[in-house]
């Protein structure tokens, strides 16, 4: 069995069991949860596929508003919401996909910043759906078999669950062939076609995977914030978060995204209580340095490393 | 013999520039074309239009009785063309077996059979004790080698080597020969861009001399080397 399952599982039951211990912090694990959560599918497109997203916002965007309007306007219950969510987050990664993989560059990045943008504009403008700048409220929720979603210790579990599958899914994808066309892709356009890679069609599937997994955590995020506005949730920051959590856990790895988040939040989370003024100068040394000295991240230069090590000793 | 790839009056024009003027070959099953001539002459770009990496101005080209002038690169691969690419292309991040094992998955969809077929191209061409190691980390000589796994890994009914034994030494030219050799004797096709000529009097059975994207010559090897224009196109005249 793939030693990664192993590692998947032990870690899902030590999380489990976290909000059991007398000092746990149910909302920092939230926190860390969803990032990984968000991370690990933006690595699908971003580390994997090689496309830097700076938009992935409007995916967690999506599936929030969703799930806040679906229940404010429509009596919709989340689950359905988030399922909704997920296929327009499909429609609209295979329609910006389309539009822009033919570019070259930094013009994919660039496109996906503006995505967010309209979203943005869109929440803001159409008041009469989204609540307008205003936002919109989430008061009343359905108790699927008595469980009461607005209690935080649901919503972790809810954030566990989505974690572990974006990482089972990143398990599942990476001894496949799927896995390394993405890698193919990434490495080398012109060597993959000569493997009869289309990279088009490669980079649509990673795109269209990982909007679709990012908005069924932007749903469950739209349950755990139950107030939603677009400037925050459609924030080109928030979207930079996302990618700068795998860039330092390590793009193209299984837990880079979840070294990444974990670092980030409970990093940030302490230099904000402890140093009031000086944390974002704080994190954003932490951040340089990691990027200065782990060019690939911290578990991908772990894994670099590891291969030239390995194959030293067998020489 | 059974004719796998016929190109028709091939043009190929960036702009005002000419690369290839009105060439055309034909190969058949086991057979190898040597493609020779100066730097310049157009046969990267020859080669490039074939397989889909370049586009065709005017002309056809035809595998396998399809007409695949316009196809992309990738369809050709998935119809049975398999290249190397002059500069090496190796996928950096990926050991060298996972390199090879990219191409593999084109005709096997599990893991264990591309393995399989992976590292049987990385045997042939004598690179598997190297199947771990991470394909930056590879010296020209044997980068040059997993280009060759790369292709062979495809299984392709015809092979494309573009310069493939360039820089070799004369063991691994020997070898290099050898390889390719025992692969037209399976019944593959081959086209070869050279100028290392010792390879293709060996190998081509039919050799293309091309200058300034023309046809100059045509014929055996040692027709072609000893013919006038040929030796004006590579020594320039008095």
């Amino acid at each position: 069995m793939n030693k990664h399952i192993l590692i998947l599982v032990g870690l899902f039951v030590a999380a489990a069991l976290y909000p059991m211990t007398p000092a746990a912090f149910i909302t920092v694990g939230i926190s860390v949860l969803l990032f990984t959560g968000w991370a690990t599918s933006w690595n699908l497109l971003g580390g994997w596929a090689g496309q830097l997203s700076l938009g992935h916002a409007s995916f967690v965007g999506l599936g929030a508003y969703f799930v806040a309007i679906g229940s404010s306007q429509f009596g919709l219950a989340p689950w359905w919401s988030v399922l909704l969510a997920m296929l327009v987050a499909a429609v609209m990664a295979l329609i910006w996909g389309k539009l822009t993989f033919g570019l070259r560059g930094p013009y994919f990045a660039l496109s996906t910043i503006a995505i967010a943008e309209i979203l943005r504009l869109i929440a803001i403008n159409e008041g009469w759906l989204t609540g307008g700048a205003s936002g919109v409220f989430i008061d009343t929720l359905p108790e699927p078999m008595g469980i009461d979603l607005f209690d935080k210790t649901t919503q972790y579990y809810l954030a566990l669950i989505y974690a572990a599958l974006t990482i089972a899914v990143t398990i599942y994808i990476s001894t496949r062939k799927f896995g390394y066309e993405l890698k193919a892709v990434r490495d080398n356009e012109e060597a993959a076609m000569a493997a009869g890679i289309n990279p088009t069609v490669i980079k649509l599937k990673a795109f269209v995977l990982s909007g679709m997994l990012t908005a069924l955590g932007g749903g469950i995020y739209g349950v755990f914030l139950s107030f939603i506005e677009p400037h925050i949730i459609f924030n080109l920051l928030f979207s930079v978060q996302i990618a700068l959590t795998v860039i330092i856990g390590g793009r193209g790895t299984i837990w880079g995204p979840a070294v990444g988040a974990a670092l980030l939040v409970i990093s940030g989370e302490i230099f904000r209580t402890t140093f009031a003024q000086a944390n974002m100068l704080l994190y954003g040394v932490l951040i340089l340095v990691v990027i200065l000295a782990l060019p690939r991240g911290l578990v991908g230069e772990y894994a670099h490393r590891l291969i030239r090590k390995k194959y030293a000793n067998r020489a | 013999m059974q004719t796998v790839l016929s190109a028709e009056n091939i043009k190929v024009q960036f702009g005002g520039v000419i690369a290839v003027n009105n060439v055309s070959l034909t190969l058949e099953t086991g057979q190898v074309l040597g493609l020779i001539g100066p730097n310049g002459a157009g046969k990267s770009t020859l080669f490039n239009a074939i397989t889909g990496f370049a586009p065709v101005s005017t002309g056809k080209v035809t595998f396998l009785g399809r007409d695949v002038t316009h196809e992309p690169a990738y369809m050709r691969t998935r119809y049975g063309m398999g290249r190397t690419f002059q500069t090496e292309r190796p996928y950096e991040e990926m050991t060298v077996l996972e390199n090879v094992l990219v191409a593999a998955f084109l005709k096997n969809a599990h893991r264990k059979d591309a393995e399989r077929v992976a590292l049987a191209s990385l045997d042939r061409v004598g690179l598997l004790d190297r199947a771990h190691q991470l394909s930056s980390d590879l010296n020209l000589a044997r980068l040059r080698r997993l280009e060759l796994a790369k292709a062979l890994a495809l299984e392709p009914k015809v092979l494309f080597l573009d310069e493939i034994m360039a820089g070799l030494n004369p063991p691994a030219l020997k070898e290099m020969i050898e390889l390719v050799r025992t692969l037209t004797a399976t019944g593959m096709a081959v086209v070869m861009v050279e100028h290392i000529m010792e390879a293709i009097i060996q190998l081509a059975d039919h050799t293309i001399v091309l200058a300034s994207g023309n046809k100059i010559a045509e014929g055996t090897a040692t027709d072609v080397i000893n013919d006038e224009n040929v030796i004006e196109a590579y020594l320039g005249t008095d």
